[in-house]
């Protein structure tokens, strides 16, 4: 059960990876366009709902980890944080699809912003601090 | 049964943070490059080729270098390197990523050609784009394996 969990736990991980992969290159001024948007889009809600309710089993099912400890609070804070940018980002473009394709400042600042809050997400996840 | 919490050493930390994060950048990377490239054959878009090219060079390829770096940092922390046969996770993992160069190089190689006819004759970017897209799909696959084998610590 901890294998599945764990290895499901990292794939959801990875398909935010792949959100953060396309909004890069859309903030490095690529053209948003339907395909990418789209597989940027799934990827951000089965990955980021993924990686909360495996991670809360994964903390319930490991001996050692509570759900309350220091290091998992702190993952779903920044969990909510990241939620919170990825829906300016997403609203970004949504927008640049409709419109002339290329991403607002306000939506590459999202998105910046996103990815920073992952990259410590994966960093509380190593060091698991306090622990 | 649950598992008991696994505590690590303070030297590791460093390097499986790389290991891990350029795991993750060279996944999200090869989708990137394969989705561009499967557009680029289903609407003939030369501007989709080119941007899958481009991801394969600016992501895939320091993504895959990272990797394969921090796999031996990593490796040589934990003391598998200097063993004559490590545990399988590990075999799975050199396995893929080797491979994977290939998959990166030969695809590169297509997406590239594509290019190049699209410039030169105006042709479509069709079948060679397709091959491309299909090599880093196959490589996307292959990656998740890898992260299996290595969550798993298949012995």
């Amino acid at each position: 059960m901890y294998d599945a969990l764990l290895f499901l736990h990292v794939v959801a991980a990875a398909l935010m990876f792949v959100t953060v992969a396309v909004f890069s290159s859309y903030a490095l001024g690529a053209r948003v366009d339907g395909p990418t948007l789209a597989v940027a889009r799934v990827s951000w809600g089965v990955g980021g709902l993924g990686t909360l309710l495996l991670g809360i089993w994964l903390a319930i099912d490991v001996e050692g980890y509570d759900p309350w400890d220091t290091w998992i609070l702190i993952a779903i804070a920044l969990w909510f944080v990241a939620y919170g940018a990825s829906e300016a980002a997403d609203r970004g473009g949504r927008e640049a699809l409709a419109g002339a394709g290329a991403l607002a400042q306000q939506a590459v600042a999202a998105h910046w912003v996103r990815t920073a809050l992952v990259l410590l997400l994966l960093a509380d996840m190593i060091w698991k601090p306090w622990v | 049964m649950s598992v008991l919490a696994a505590i690590r050493p303070d030297e590791w930390e460093l390097p499986l943070f790389v290991h891990v994060l350029s795991a993750l950048a060279l996944t999200g990377a090869l989708a990137l490059a394969a989705t561009y490239l499967f557009s680029a054959w289903r609407s003939g878009e030369a501007a989709a080729l080119r941007l899958g090219l481009r991801s394969l060079l600016i992501g895939v390829i320091p993504s895959w270098i990272v990797l394969r770096g921090s796999s031996e940092w990593i490796s040589d922390k934990q003391g598998f390197a200097d063993l004559d046969s490590p545990p399988s996770w590990i075999d799975i993992g050199y396995m893929v990523t080797d491979m994977g160069l290939l998959f990166i190089i030969a695809s590169g190689v297509l997406a590239w050609l594509a290019v190049r006819g699209t410039r030169d004759g105006g042709n479509s970017p069709g079948s060679v784009a397709r091959a491309a897209a299909v090599l880093l799909g196959l490589l996307v696959v292959l990656n998740v394996v890898a992260i299996w084998a290595m969550t798993t610590k298949l012995v």
